[in-house]
Formats: structure tokens, C-alpha cells, sequence
């Protein structure tokens, strides 16, 4: 026996596990299942239902001697306790002995039953929960079989009680087991929810405004063990036994959640979190479970359609791609190569952007392709290439000793499942979390340090804490000889960051950037996360890389850098090589780069035809649309009829992630294989296969028969994605990763499908021999002087403008409309209310906007959402901008 | 030989016996579909969707008879009630009920597994359609008041009507 481990006896057999554990999860190790109700392995344990009651004994100890009382064998006496425990909350002591399956423990369990019961209304026929109820199941299994309470009785509560939107609350079905009043303060940290009265009386409230106010609600459905909480889109959909289950990952941001596709006769009925403790736990937010309604929208395009005499009409898929086939020859007869370009979205899969990228360079002969438009329009990423964290990064368990820096990320909002993490590792796991800022967000709350930069420095606030390393003599000298070369030329060129400079410049206590550079170079492991509020221009991830070197916090797991990208693919495309001048794997082009998105939607950049898919530019600002509408030929593939496709010559429809497979690639490099969960409306295909007929009608025989092909091909092209085959990606978790939790208990699926897989990145490789990485710095651009007006801030809110949310029906009261989010004082200051406009004005634009108070917004500060319909904000702050200095006026 | 000529004649006259003795029974043959056929009160025949003595229907889509059902005949989709608009009592209701009646095997765990007596196998036998199409029945023709055969009698001898007590002692 070592010093960390227990040695108990569970219904006779021995168990050894480590100190500190509940008996609940010490008796999953032989398989012997204590059934619990308020008990889930993310949260603290409370022992509300009493469900989990065991005989405990421990060895009794002589009050002389205070030895051990040993019997005539010679064997230590066990004296049980004259009452059940919960082992729920009973730790594991040495030499304990655990009855779970006496006939007292039986028969106590019973009770417990048969106590719940008499407040259950047994109305399981017409409950969304039944038939993967564990009220039901451990009803079967340890119940009484009958009830000595009189049916008539029962407790009486409204049965169908909106909880906000999104939840429906049925409070005679409540067992009081707390677990989603604990989600939601333990995880989500959204205190939305409580209990209100007491006995027999109580019941879950929520008195927040809107009513129950959180990304997470969907979740507290899925931890709760009866049918108390259900989400409205679900609500008698299906019976749990009548759906078909695949697996998917969700498409709507980076962070590529494990999920569940329920579908029945063809639909979507409902998206549940698949557990991978990697990626998402066992949680999704409620953007990625009612934000997939778009897949079953009546505006769905199903059929080929090509303008004939300036409407776009229906055709045959061989009229439009022989249309495609003949302009786009024409073009490049005419106008050379270079006069053809193309845009794919980030929410492709791989195998579509590496076929796209595939038939502009090898079959067209143009480099004029991209995927930085929208939210990605600055986007210009290797960090990930070169030091993102390391493979087996695991932030279900970062916790003591690590350090976790987020510069300029609202991640509530920009990454919900990532903030989940990240605040868990440091609230419960106690983790060093600085959060880096411009403004409030709901992550200082967790954060044990807020740095609140001024907008325009937080490559400065980098370059400070970089200095400020160095400064403290806090460098990983050994980690920068092994990985990195350039040290001596930052040291100097650092020289003009000193803390008090830093400190001017950005607003920023000296002191607090000297402890937060302390902390973060001391921890023993360090990830740093930046996302869109940071500015990512190339200075900024010069200096996030060099900090993350400099403190030996690269290429290992746990260490690193994470962006948070704005789109279900945005590592893919940068990996794909979706970019003007990087092939697949990150390799320079040969000779002359192409275009970049931004040019080729600049009006005078020289094209003729454009292939577009997966995207909207022309929803984005007038002079892309302009510029689309100056186009000879333009091609989309798209789901809808957006505002690209109402200028396009031929509209491809194609199929939604949910309807075919493939893989997508997340903002940590993890590459996950997804299945297909429904068919496809009307005539829909694959992106890949229409890039694969597009390919076929220019003269290249391509032989790709399925996505799994392409991604063979992938595999033997792409080095960092060696390895990558579907049989890979799809292969079993093993069983000593599975980790049970009580969600699925009693589920339909089996959550424990399959993990995805990442590549290495080259911090990592250069442990091993690779080539060293230099340590670059560039200069920041110059901060703009003091100007007097608002600091107006372009943020990304997680409900945004984006077609696919607009197409879901049932998360539409959720999304953002243009409004500007002030500070009460500054309201009152202009004489607004909330609902009242007010003009926002910058270099002769301006826009008139209606006004919200928030509390977390600062005085001289207004946010803004991005994203949104009209697009307001990218008017006054440009289309990658992060914030401008404007003047709000009261209309 | 004048024995074999006795004994045969009275053979023949013992099967004409035979013959003519049934000739005066009442025949066997139902004039189908002429006259009426009587069934058993437990014969399983056609299913019918009960309702509630205030009309409401009896069923509520819980889609228990479906998982029970051994040809999977029966399809359920389920909607909610609201105060304008109200099928059942209590919330959900059952938006779409078809039987297959070409796959259903008539062994009733349907109305077995119903929890609220909804579905219930009634006697009606003929269920002969010119189109197979019209075999699935939709909810409109199995729920009550249905086109009652004219064809099916139900028995009511005492001894068959009686059973309720089988099984117990």
C-alpha cells in the first residue's frame, strides 16, 4: 500500500483506489453500480436523494491500546455503523468494508423509492424521459413494486412551466435531486436557477430576466434523472427507443463539441452532448442543441438552379455543371488562370477544402483562394502550426499548477464549452486563470486576475508580460536551447517594454502585470488563449509565441497556444492550405501568392468568375456585393438562397454537416470524423462531390468515390495529417478511457464513440530533432492618442445574425439584433433609455442603433454585436476591426 | 353372396342415413357477407381508437403499442394539446396513428400495452381493400365513432362472456 492509495472491501471483493474517493466511485471499479439520483461525477456531491444508502464498517480500534480490535482468527473486528451511509459523500477509509447489496442496504434503498414515488406522477407514457428514465430503470431494479400511498394524494404542480424558451419545467415529476440548480452554479456559472420552499413544497425556480438566462440550460435536461426538465424542441418529438443515433460533431463554432444526432423517420429530432473528455466533457451549449433546425428548413435549396435571362431558375445538375465547366474554361481561355477565384466558408469539412484547393491550384492553376471573410476576415493563423498546445492537452484536468492566460476573448460567448473548461479548471480545479481584457466579461468572475488592457494594447500588454519575464529572470532558459534561437534579439528589441512603460500605455497596474507574468512563467504548465477581441494581428501572435517559448510553455501537453476561431473549420482551411499563399500543411507556394479573400472582393482586382461556397459575403457590406455583382460568372454552393446566391449565375444547392460525412478539424488540431444522421432534401450533394464534378467538367479525372477517399488522399498529401484514415477516426475509444457519468445512464446511445485524433505541432517536433523555431518580434502599431467619444467595441455574441441560427426556429428570440450595450451612467448621461436609439458616428459614418444598459459594460465603453443583421458594427470598426473610436449622439 | 347383397345395402343405408339426417340440420355456411357471421366477444378483429365519454380521445401518443407491437405496424407521432386546440386530456396527443392492417397479426399486445384502454381489437373482420394503400389505416377511420361492420355479430353465450375470472382461483 503506498500513501495515496485505499484498500477497501466492497461486497467482499478488494478495491484499491486513490485517497479522497467517494465509496460511490470506488464500487464502479467492480462494476458494482450504486444508484445514485443527485450524485454526477462533474459536481460535488450533496447526498439529497439518499438514493446511494450502504452499510459502511470500518475496523474497530481498542480505546486503550488504540490498536485494532482483532477477532480469535486473528482478523480485525468491523464495526458497522448502527445507520446506512450515503456513499455519495462518504470518503474511502482504510480497511472500511462496504455492504452495497445486504439486505438492510436493499431494503433501505426500497424505502427511499417508495418515498420519491409518493410525489411522482407516473405519467411515463406521455414523458419525454421514459425509456431512458433513471427513476424508471432503478424503479425496476430496486423498487417496492407498489405503493402503500394513496394515488389521490399526490403533489399537485402546474405540469407544463416554461423555464425561459428553451426548457420546459415539469414540477410534479422534480425529485429535488438539485442537480441542474448545480450545473448551473458548479459549471455554468449562471446562477439561473433554485430551490424555492421547503418539504414537500419545494420546487426549482428562476427568477433571472430573461428566465433562466444561461448558454447551458439544454444541459441541466440531460443531468436530470427524471423527466422534470425537457427541452421545447424535443418535447414528445420521439420516444427514446424510435430514434437512430449517429454520431456528429456540432458545426457552429472551433471548439468541434462531440454530439449525438437523434434522428427518426428522416428528421433531426434532437442533439445530445457526446461524452469526450477532450473536447466538450459531457456538456454542449444550447447553440449547438437547438441550432440545428436550419437542417430541416422549408428554404433549404434542393435543386440546381441557373440564371436564364436575369431569374434564377431550376435546372438539371448536368445543365449546371456543364455551364460551370464551359464558363469557367472560356474565363480562363480568355483571361488566363488568374482571372478565376474562389471563397470557401470555414464550415466545409476538410475533405471539401482540400478538394477546393485541390481544383484551383491543380486543375485551374490559380492560387487565388481563401476563407478569411466574416468573422475569419483577419484571421491569419499558424500559431497552432508552430506552438498550439500540445497533443493530450486535457482541460477536464488542468487544475493545480497550471496557469491559464486569455487575452481578448469573451469566451461565454465566443466559445461557450471552452469557457466551461476553463472556468472549471480554475474554480474547481484551482488553476491559475488570468483574464486579459478590454472590457468585463463573465470569465472574471473565475479568474483569480483581470487585466483590463485599453483596446488597440494588448500586443503591447504581450509584449509587457513577455519583458516582464524576462525582467524577473523567469525564463525557461533550457526550453528556449532546445526549441527556440532569436533570444538575444527579443531581449533587446524588449527593452522598450518596460513594466512601467507597458503599464502606461495600457492602463494596466505595473504591479499586476509583473505578478501575472510571475504566475504564468512559474506554473508548472501554461496555456495561453486569444481570441477575436485580441486583434490577432501577426505582432500580437509574434509575442503570444515568443511568451509562450520564453516560459518553456510549448510543446507539450497542456502547454500552448489556443485561438479561438470563429467557425466550425477554421483550423481545417488554414490547414488545407485555403489561403492565397500556404499549400496544404502550411507550405509556402511556389512562386507568386494569389489573392487574398479581401482582394478579390475589393472591385478592381481583375477577376471574371468566382467560385463561392459555404459563405455569404455579399451579406457582409455593399461593396462586396458590388464587387460580386461586377463578376461575369459567379458560382455558389450553398444551403440557402443568401445574398450571394440571389447574384450568382449557378447556385449548387449542397448537403449540411448533418447530412453527410466527413471531418472537421478543431481549435485545438483535433481532427473528428463526423456520420451521416439524415438525408439530404431534395437533389443536394456533398461540396466535395459537386468540387469533384466542377473538376471532372475542366478536364481533370478525378476518382474520389466518397469523403473517406479524399481523406485517404489527405492522409498521403498532407504530412500533419498522417495517419488520419476514417478507420482511424472512427475507431472505439478503449475501455480504460471510457469514464462512466450519470448522464447517459438509462440513454438510448452508447456515448463513448470515438475521441478524434491531432497532429503535432512543430514545438513539438523540435523536441525531438525538428527544426528550431525563431523567436520573432514586430513591432506593434502605434496606439492612437486619447480621442474623446466611445471606445465602440465589435463583439461577437454567441447568438448572432448567421444564416444557419436564423433558419432555427427555436432559438430565434435568443438572437441579437443590432443594439449598442452602454453603461447605466452613460445612459443617463445622453438621456437614454433602454429601447431608445441613438446615432453612432465615425468618420462620417454613421448608424443609428437602439440602446440596452448592461451592467458589465464600462463607462466610455458601448458593445456592439458584430454579426448581425445589416451588419452595423463592421460599418464603423471595418470588416476585421475589433473597436473604433466613435461619438454616440441621442437621436 | 345374399350376405354381401344384406350387408351392403345396410351400409348404404347407414350412409345415406348419414346424409339424410344432416340434410335436415341447419346448415353450416354463412351466407358471407348475405347474412352476419357471430364472433366470439374476444375475438380480435380490426383496431378501434376509443374516446372518453366527453369526446375527447383516449389516446395520447405515448407510442407504447408501437414498441410493442411484433410487425411494427403501428406508427405514432406525437404533438402537444393546447387550450385552443385539444385532442386528449392531459398534454400530448397523438397527431398521427396508422396501423398497417396487411402486416398487423391481430395478437392485440397493442391493446395490451395501452396504457389508457385506447386502442382496443374489435370485431371487425373484413378488411378487404381494392388498393393495398387503403390497407394503412390512418387515424381518422380508426377513431370512434368508426363504420361499425354490418356484417360481424357478436355471441353473447353466457359462458363466453363471462371469463373475467380466469386465472384466479
Amino acid at each position: 500500500m503506498s500513501d495515496n492509495t485505499v484498500t477497501l472491501i466492497i461486497d467482499g471483493h478488494q478495491v484499491t483506489v486513490p485517497k479522497g474517493t467517494l465509496i460511490v466511485d470506488a464500487a464502479k471499479q467492480i462494476e458494482n453500480e450504486i444508484p445514485v439520483f443527485c450524485y454526477h461525477t462533474k459536481m460535488d456531491p450533496v447526498g439529497m436523494c439518499r438514493m446511494c444508502l450502504v452499510e459502511v464498517g470500518t475496523p474497530a480500534i481498542n480505546r486503550e491500546t488504540r490498536q485494532p480490535e482483532l477477532d480469535e482468527a486473528g482478523k480485525p473486528v468491523i464495526r458497522f455503523f448502527p445507520k446506512p451511509m450515503t456513499a455519495c459523500t462518504t470518503p474511502v477509509s482504510e480497511g472500511m468494508v462496504v455492504k452495497v447489496d445486504s439486505e438492510s442496504a436493499l431494503e433501505k434503498r426500497k424505502g427511499i423509492l417508495e418515498f420519491l414515488l409518493t410525489s411522482h406522477p407516473l405519467d411515463c407514457p406521455v414523458c419525454d424521459k421514459g425509456g431512458e428514465c433513471p427513476l424508471q430503470d432503478l424503479t425496476i431494479r430496486h423498487g417496492p413494486g407498489n405503493s402503500r400511498f394513496d394515488y389521490e394524494d399526490k403533489q399537485r404542480f402546474p405540469k407544463r412551466y416554461p423555464l425561459g424558451d428553451l426548457i420546459v419545467l415539469d414540477m410534479e415529476r422534480c425529485i429535488i435531486c438539485t442537480r441542474c440548480v448545480r450545473f448551473q452554479e458548479e459549471i455554468a456559472h449562471d446562477p439561473a436557477l433554485a430551490v424555492e420552499n421547503r418539504g414537500r413544497r419545494a420546487h426549482i425556480v428562476s427568477y433571472t430576466d430573461p428566465v433562466f438566462d444561461s448558454h447551458y440550460s439544454g444541459n441541466t435536461a440531460d443531468v436530470c434523472p427524471v423527466g422534470a426538465l425537457t427541452t421545447r424542441d424535443f418535447r414528445f418529438g420521439a420516444r427514446s427507443w424510435e430514434l437512430t443515433n449517429a454520431p456528429s460533431v456540432c458545426n457552429h463554432c472551433g471548439v468541434g463539441c462531440n454530439t449525438v444526432l437523434s434522428t427518426r423517420t428522416g428528421q433531426i429530432k434532437r442533439i445530445m452532448p457526446r461524452q469526450n473528455e477532450a473536447v466538450n466533457e459531457v456538456w454542449i451549449c444550447d447553440k449547438g442543441r437547438f441550432g440545428h433546425h436550419f437542417n430541416g428548413s422549408p428554404n433549404r435549396l434542393t435543386t440546381p438552379l441557373v440564371r436564364k435571362d436575369g431569374e434564377l431558375v431550376e435546372a438539371s445538375w448536368a445543365e449546371a455543371l456543364d455551364l460551370v465547366g464551359q464558363k469557367f474554361a472560356a474565363i480562363k481561355e480568355a483571361g488566363g488562370a488568374n482571372a478565376l477565384g474562389g471563397i470557401a466558408g470555414a464550415r466545409l469539412s476538410n475533405e471539401d477544402l482540400y478538394l477546393f484547393q485541390k481544383l484551383f491550384r491543380d486543375v485551374i492553376g490559380a492560387h487565388n483562394i481563401d476563407h478569411r471573410v466574416g468573422l475569419s476576415a483577419t484571421l491569419e493563423d499558424e500559431t497552432a502550426y508552430t506552438v498550439g498546445v500540445g497533443c493530450g492537452t486535457d482541460l477536464s484536468r488542468t487544475g493545480k499548477g497550471a496557469a491559464i492566460l486569455v487575452i481578448g476573448s469573451d469566451l461565454d460567448q465566443e466559445a461557450p464549452v471552452l469557457y466551461l473548461r476553463v472556468a472549471g479548471a480554475a474554480a474547481k480545479r484551482g488553476a491559475r486563470l488570468i483574464n486579459a481584457g478590454g472590457r468585463q466579461t463573465k470569465l472574471d468572475a473565475q479568474a483569480q486576475t483581470s487585466l483590463r488592457y485599453r483596446y488597440g494594447t494588448a500586443t503591447h500588454l504581450a509584449l509587457g508580460l513577455l519583458a516582464s519575464v524576462v525582467e524577473q529572470k523567469l525564463v525557461d532558459e533550457a526550453g528556449i536551447e532546445a526549441r527556440a534561437t532569436g533570444f538575444a534579439e527579443l531581449k533587446k528589441a524588449l527593452q522598450n517594454y518596460a513594466t512601467a512603460k507597458v503599464a502606461d500605455v495600457t492602463g494596466v497596474d505595473a504591479e499586476e502585470i509583473n505578478a501575472a507574468a510571475k504566475a504564468f512563467a512559474e506554473a508548472d504548465n501554461g496555456i495561453i488563449i486569444f481570441g477575436l477581441e485580441a486583434g490577432n494581428d501577426s505582432a500580437l501572435r509574434a509575442a503570444l509565441e515568443a511568451l509562450a517559448l520564453v516560459t518553456g510553455h510549448a510543446g507539450e501537453a497542456d502547454n500552448g497556444l489556443i485561438a479561438v476561431l470563429p467557425h466550425a473549420n477554421s483550423r481545417g482551411a488554414a490547414d488545407m492550405g485555403v489561403v492565397p499563399d500556404r499549400l496544404p500543411g502550411y507550405a509556402p507556394v511556389d512562386g507568386e501568392a494569389g489573392l487574398s479573400a479581401q482582394e478579390m472582393l475589393a472591385g478592381e482586382s481583375g477577376l471574371k468568375g468566382m467560385l463561392i461556397a459555404g459563405v455569404d459575403p455579399a451579406a457582409e457590406s455593399e461593396a462586396y456585393q458590388a464587387a460580386l455583382e461586377g463578376l461575369d460568372f459567379l458560382v455558389v454552393q450553398e444551403l440557402f438562397l443568401t445574398e450571394t446566391a440571389k447574384l450568382a449565375d449557378v447556385v449548387l444547392p449542397v448537403k449540411g454537416a448533418a447530412e453527410r460525412d466527413g471531418t472537421f478539424t478543431n481549435l485545438e488540431r483535433r481532427v473528428q470524423a463526423f456520420d451521416i444522421g439524415v438525408p439530404a432534401p431534395g437533389l443536394a450533394w456533398a461540396d466535395w462531390l459537386v468540387l469533384v464534378a466542377i473538376a471532372g467538367r475542366l478536364g481533370a479525372e478525378w476518382l474520389y468515390a466518397s469523403a473517406d477517399g479524399v481523406m485517404a488522399e489527405i492522409t498521403q498529401q498532407v504530412p500533419l495529417y498522417a495517419g488520419m484514415e476514417f478507420e482511424n477516426l472512427t475507431a472505439p475509444v478503449s475501455l480504460e478511457r471510457k469514464t462512466s457519468h450519470y448522464i447517459y445512464e438509462g440513454m438510448s446511445f452508447t456515448a463513448d464513440a470515438r475521441e478524434g485524433v491531432q497532429w503535432p505541432t512543430l514545438a513539438e517536433n523540435n523536441a525531438e530533432g525538428g527544426p528550431k523555431l525563431p523567436l520573432r518580434f514586430i513591432e506593434p502599431a502605434p496606439v492612437a492618442g486619447d480621442e474623446d467619444g466611445f471606445t465602440l467595441v465589435g463583439s461577437r455574441f454567441l447568438y448572432d445574425g448567421g444564416r444557419l441560427l436564423a433558419e432555427s426556429q427555436v432559438v430565434e428570440s435568443r438572437i441579437r439584433q443590432p443594439q449598442i450595450l452602454l453603461s447605466k451612467l452613460d445612459a443617463q448621461r445622453l438621456g437614454v433609455a433602454n429601447g431608445d436609439e441613438v446615432t453612432v458616428s465615425q468618420n462620417g459614418v454613421s448608424v443609428a442603433l437602439p440602446v440596452k444598459i448592461n451592467r458589465m459594460v464600462a463607462e466610455g465603453t458601448a458593445v456592439a454585436p458584430r454579426n448581425v443583421a445589416g451588419r452595423p458594427v463592421e460599418k464603423l470598426v471595418g470588416p476585421g476591426g475589433v473597436y473604433a473610436t466613435v461619438k454616440v449622439e441621442k437621436t | 353372396m345374399i350376405k354381401e347383397v344384406v350387408t351392403s345395402s345396410t351400409e348404404i343405408a347407414r350412409a345415406m342415413g348419414v346424409t339424410i339426417k344432416y340434410f335436415f340440420t341447419k346448415p353450416v355456411t354463412h351466407q358471407f357477407p348475405d347474412e352476419p357471421v357471430e364472433v366470439y366477444p374476444r375475438f380480435r378483429g380490426r383496431h378501434v381508437l376509443k374516446r372518453h365519454e366527453n369526446g375527447l380521445e383516449r389516446c395520447i401518443g405515448c407510442a407504447l403499442c408501437a414498441a410493442a407491437c411484433p410487425t411494427d405496424c403501428i406508427y405514432v407521432e406525437a404533438a402537444e394539446n393546447t387550450d385552443d386546440e385539444r385532442y386528449s386530456p392531459g398534454e400530448r396527443y397523438a397527431k398521427v396513428y396508422t396501423i398497417n392492417m396487411l402486416r398487423c397479426i391481430f395478437c392485440g399486445y397493442c391493446a395490451e400495452a395501452c396504457p389508457t384502454e385506447a386502442v382496443v381489437l374489435e370485431h371487425d373482420f373484413a378488411l378487404a381493400e381494392y388498393d393495398r394503400w387503403d390497407a394503412i389505416y390512418p387515424k381518422e377511420r380508426l377513431l370512434e365513432p368508426h363504420d361499425a361492420s354490418k356484417v360481424v355479430v357478436v355471441r353473447d353465450d353466457e359462458v363466453f362472456v363471462n371469463v373475467s375470472r380466469w386465472g384466479k382461483k
